[in-house]
């Protein structure tokens, strides 16, 4: 049988980087075919290169057994490959029927024929199990709505071969079941399903057969049903999974941070944050467990101070800084890694040294009263890096020469060196290599031994499950459980993190 | 206030709009493309160089409106290739647009024609008006509708055009999605930079015509720095209108009329430098009133 | 475009030189002749005092723009905030009695609180009400300039010269001369220069601006106060507006005639220069420097031959187009 989609000796290298390293990869006809990996370890760009969104350095395509070559995304998709991003693609303001007939609109006359574009959105949803509402705007939707949407737009494309980036990790497990439930659909009638993930459960439940990359290779590939997790992890990164920190014994201390009925609205949409009340002491980790997109980025933006909360209280170390603004929560004792280190986190052209020293740098050693002691700023900088094994050339390199892994640990540096008596840390190790995961988790567990109160928001399960004393699930604006960390389960949290509502689309 | 605004007044007014409201829909389509277009300014003052000097050297008011758009077009290719293949940082080029075109058009007066700070000629061709005959039974319409250019009601067609080619045609959903999220536009096979090049490349059309209406329209004239924030003002307009073309030559409406009722309440004896600053404080005014709306 | 250890103005500026020449040529002019005349316009020894004193007040107007650009904010307003300061300049003189050296400072201090005012006014209309300080700053300059007109045509009127201008300063408030052309307003000068770049390199303020222009979320999440920091920017960029506009009332001018601060267009040289240098301040001082001397020598070159001194400021424009271009690639190839 001809693979609906295969590609063989796949090499493509960025500047020193060799990315992908001679990548073989076939796909038949109504499969659900796995591409797992650690981070780093290619999957994206072999995603990129077999989409047209760039031309890899050597190495052949093949569709249905003919030879092709993908210029650009507009030739993958006339060659029926759709591709839905981890990152959605969408058109905010535009209705659902614009987003997916966009490009390729139906006319009449010169103009869009608009009943023809929702007629066929409505007959392709129907097909397949997507339900969704032609004429919403897209901004209003939930993400597990708006991958639907993304869904449609390569079906009404003719996509008979659909690449699917981690499309989990913005789902709740009823959504996840529903998605599968679309898969089984489309495989069922033909078409393939490239699923590129990293989550093991997935992998064992959907797939036909899995692909294993690491370090830009193919590291094995087999059928599901012939092979095991811990086999497929061995694959994945070439040793079993390393343990978590150890916790220590002593039992928390006194409350450092304190929520209370806190309140975060948005115009035109159900509030973010919906009465959120918890506290975190010294000496203990708490993890927010939930799906991106729960209102866990409003609760932090309010906890840091960077947005005003419209109801309830938020208390740092005993201050009330509920009306404070960023400065007024440092000031009180908070540091904060936040999650989008390259927008938010520092600044690219900036040099380390002055990155190192924001959030603190009205007070010694920085400051001498107005003043700023630039000689004091290197200096801590050079201490931080040589504590936090940041690789760079020197403090007065800019942030942006900087790897993702060791810009987070730029970050993490900073904001851990002020010993606050509150930290927050928001994905702290998204988009971080094994390397730098081991050891942010590592300072996390010695802050906790410091005696500091540390809050970790994470989408990761596991990370969750693997670092908190409490974990606290988030749901829609809620906190709607909490349970110890040490008898938590990624199940029972998982269907806490649905919000023990039934299987509801 | 009975005589406040008559129909000469709004006649006056609609006329003297034109050229903003061209460079509105310029700056409008631009802005619904994600090209932040603050050269209307310097775009405008070409137009008008290149309209008069055209008009002045062929003897016809159709060269200069050719020649007028035509530099408008090539003028524009600065900022059509500096922001989007250059990627450069679009206010700077605006900024360095405006001071180019104040810059090469007063130099190019002295060789070219002979003067300094005004060229003004009675060999320049000015714009003929278009008499409405079928009006001529109904005084207060004919004085409204008939006399005004025909770039005036090319103009005011445009808006209408833009409005329905953008909300209505396969053209107008590319364009608003280029705008809005370049990348997803991208990735379902649309040319991002070749919408961009063309809609700023088609503003530049535009604003040369408002150039042309400018320095062609009522006199024929031009001088150093004619446009006196005009495309300022229809900078001002796209912002109030946030991109819609429709809105923005509201807004624009709203400009002149403040600048009739300057006109006339100058006409009454208040002093210009007073009455002139009327459709500034107007559209400052409006908007700071406006917050909620744009900032929703 | 990318020579190692050149700053990247140097390419752009050859570029627009030559595309200068090449214009001159095309209109008839000698381009090696006209670039030669700017030269000796600007730098001959005899000259070099008049080009310092057209620097003093182009460089003040420089930092009217570089000192918010460095956060990444536009102020366009510098004409509006010019007018204010230079009016308050040339009324406290007529209106308070004061001896000749307090008269001055008291002057040119008021001149700064009306520039600054002005300027704040700009900043609150992107503070409060979300009106982008490009727009709010430049749209505030037509009312002042036009509120400054009608006052000195009517009622501030020197009815004695039939000019729309105010009356001459009394001479114990004007700047004592250093030299033939220069004024004390020189020093005074230096002095911003001194502050702006201490300022920039120095002080936590300065620290937390330049973060501010390299990524404004970034310095909001490290405690800066955005809106409060706009404000202050702007307030000091209008303070030295008024700044200027004193030094050309009290050293030069001796009084405020409508337009006439306005005429040699120092505000949008000064614009220019200061993106050319993205608001970093000693490279702002020297664009501002160079732009005075291509200036000056300008008005020397329209003297000796018959290229129209404009093209000092097709040349400006066309260094800060290159630039824009160039900086753009160098972002895309990152």
């Amino acid at each position: 049988m001809v693979p609906a989609l295969e590609v063989r000796g796949i090499v493509k290298r960025y500047g020193g980087l060799l990315a992908n390293d001679g990548i073989d990869l076939a796909v038949a006809a109504g499969e659900v075919h796995a591409v797992m990996g650690e981070n780093g370890a290619g999957k994206t760009t072999l995603m990129s290169i077999l989409y047209g969104l760039q031309p890899p350095d050597a190495g052949e395509m093949f569709r249905d057994g003919r030879w092709v070559r993908f210029r650009s995304s507009a030739d993958a998709i006339a060659a029926g490959l759709g591709m839905v991003h981890q990152a959605f693609r969408l058109f905010g303001s535009l209705t659902v029927w614009e987003n997916v007939v966009y490009g390729r609109e139906p006319r009449r006359g010169g103009f869009i024929d608009r009943r023809a574009a929702r007629e066929a959105v409505a007959a392709l949803a129907v097909r397949y199990g997507l339900a969704v509402a032609p004429d919403a705007v897209v901004d209003r939707l939930s993400v597990g709505v708006r991958q639907r949407v993304e869904i449609l737009k390569t079906l009404y494309r003719r996509a008979r071969v659909l690449i699917l980036d981690e499309p989990t990790a913005v789902l709740t497990p009823p959504e996840r079941e529903a998605l599968f439930a679309v898969l089984r659909a489309l495989v069922a009638d033909g078409s393939s399903v490239l699923f590129v993930t990293h989550k093991l459960d997935e992998v064992m439940a959907i797939s036909d057969r899995v692909t294993v990359l690491r370090d830009g290779r193919v590291a094995a590939h087999m059928a599901t049903r012939e092979t095991s997790p811990r086999e497929i992890v061995r694959a994945m990164i070439g040793r079993s999974l390393p343990p978590p920190p150890p916790r220590t014994g002593e039992p928390p201390g006194e409350v450092r941070l304190e929520v209370r009925d806190l309140f975060v609205r948005a115009p035109g949409r159900p509030p973010p944050v919906a009465g959120v009340s918890f506290a975190v002491r010294a000496g203990e980790i708490v993890g927010i467990a939930g799906v991106a997109g729960n209102g866990q980025t409003e609760l932090v933006e309010a906890l840091a101070g960077l947005r005003r909360p419209d109801g309830g209280r938020v208390a740092v170390n005993g201050r009330d800084v509920t009306a404070a603004d960023a400065a007024g929560h440092r000031a009180a004792g908070l540091a904060y890694v936040p999650e989008d280190r390259a927008a938010v986190g520092t600044a690219r052209a900036a040099s380390a040294a002055e990155n190192l020293a924001l959030g603190f740098h009205r007070a010694p050693p920085i400051a001498r009263g107005r003043l700023l002691d630039r000689a004091a700023m290197r200096a801590w900088a050079r201490q931080l890096i040589a504590r936090f094994d940041i690789r760079i050339a020197g403090e007065r390199s800019p942030a942006g020469t900087l790897s993702g892994g060791n810009l987070q640990k730029l970050v993490v540096a900073r904001e851990l060196a002020h010993a606050a008596p509150v930290l927050i840390a928001e994905q702290p190790t998204r988009g971080v290599d094994v390397g730098a995961i081991a050891t942010i988790h590592a300072q996390l567990a010695a802050e906790r031994a410091a005696r500091r109160a540390v809050l970790v928001v994470s989408a990761e399960l596991s990370e969750i499950l693997a670092l908190s004393d409490r974990v606290l699930a988030m749901f829609e604006g809620r906190i709607i459980a909490e349970c110890d960390g040490a008898a938590a389960d990624e199940e029972g949290i998982g269907a806490l993190m649905a919000g023990r509502r039934a299987e509801a689309a | 206030m009975s005589g406040l605004v008559s129909p000469f007044l709004v006649h006056t007014a609609m006329q003297s709009v034109t050229p903003i409201l061209l460079a509105a829909l310029a700056g409008a389509l631009c802005g619904q493309a994600g090209v932040f277009n603050i050269a209307l300014e310097g775009q405008m003052l070409v137009g008008a160089f290149a309209g008069v000097a055209a008009s002045f050297l062929a003897h016809s008011a159709l060269a200069g409106v050719a020649v007028g758009a035509t530099a408008g077009l090539l003028f524009a290719l600065i900022l059509a290739y500096g922001a989007t293949v250059l990627r450069g940082d679009a206010i700077v080029i605006g900024i360095g647009m405006n001071l180019l075109a104040s810059g090469l058009t007063s130099y190019l007066l002295r060789p070219l024609f002979g003067v300094t700070g005004t060229f003004d000629d009675p060999r320049i061709v000015g714009l003929p008006v278009l008499t409405i005959r079928a009006l001529s039974g109904m005084p207060y319409l004919a004085a409204l509708f008939s006399g005004l250019t025909a770039i005036t009601w090319i103009a005011w067609g445009l808006v209408a055009a833009a409005t329905v080619a953008l909300f209505r045609t396969p053209i107008g959903l590319r364009l608003r999605g280029v705008g809005e999220a370049p990348e997803a536009a991208a990735a379902l096979g649309v040319d991002v930079r070749r919408y961009r090049v063309a809609t700023v490349l088609f503003g530049g059309v535009l604003t040369g015509l408002a150039g042309v209406q400018l320095a062609l329209g009522t006199i024929t004239v031009f001088s150093d720095d004619m446009t006196a924030g005009r495309g300022w003002i229809a900078v001002v307009a796209v912002l109030l209108g946030r991109s819609h073309p429709l809105h923005a030559a509201l807004a624009c409406l709203l400009f002149g009329f403040a600048d009739a009722v300057g006109l006339q309440l100058q006409g009454r004896g208040l002093p210009s430098q007073l009455t002139d600053i009327a459709p500034y404080v107007v559209t400052l005014a409006a908007l700071v009133l406006s917050r909620r709306r744009r900032m929703a | 475009m990318t020579w190692p250890g050149v700053p990247p103005a140097v390419p752009a500026i050859l570029l627009a030189l030559l595309l200068g020449a090449a214009l001159v040529a095309a209109t008839g002019g000698d381009p090696l002749d006209a670039y030669g005349q700017i030269v000796v316009g600007a730098l001959a020894w005899e000259n070099l005092t008049n080009t310092l004193n057209w620097a003093v007040p182009l460089v003040g107007m420089t930092l009217v723009a570089a000192i918010p650009l460095r956060g990444g904010m536009v102020n366009l307003g510098g004409d509006g905030q010019l007018v204010a300061g230079g009016l308050v300049a040339a009324l406290v003189p007529l209106w308070l009695p004061a001896p000749g050296w307090v008269l001055i400072l008291l002057a040119t201090a008021l001149a700064m609180l009306a520039g600054g005012l002005v300027a704040a006014l700009a900043g609150l209309g992107e503070v409060r009400f979300g009106v982008p300080l490009l727009i709010s700053s430049l749209l505030l300059n037509y009312p002042v300039a036009g509120l400054a007109s009608w006052l000195v045509g009517f009622p501030l009127r020197d009815r004695s010269s039939g000019l729309p201008q105010t009356v001459m300063i009394p001479a114990a408030a004007q700047l004592p001369p250093l030299g033939d052309v220069l004024n004390m307003g020189a020093f005074a000068m230096l002095a911003v220069v001194l502050c702006v770049v201490f300022f920039d390199r120095a002080t936590v303020a300065g620290y937390e601006l330049r973060m501010r222009g390299l990524n404004a979320r970034f310095a909001a999440y490290g405690g800066v106060r955005l809106g409060r920091q706009a404000l202050a920017a702007m307030a000091a960029s209008g303070a030295v507006a008024g700044i200027v506009g004193a030094l050309l009332v009290l050293g030069s001018q001796y009084r405020f005639t409508d337009g006439a601060l306005l005429s040699p267009a120092y505000t949008w040289s000064g614009l220019m220069a200061a993106l050319l240098a993205e608001g970093e301040p000693v490279g702002s001082i020297a664009a501002g420097m160079f732009f005075a001397a291509l200036q000056t020598g300008g008005f020397a070159m329209e003297r000796e031959t018959s290229v129209p001194r404009e093209l000092s400021m097709v040349l400006q424009a066309l260094v800060i187009l290159l630039l824009a271009a160039r900086h753009g690639l160098a972002r895309r190839r990152a």
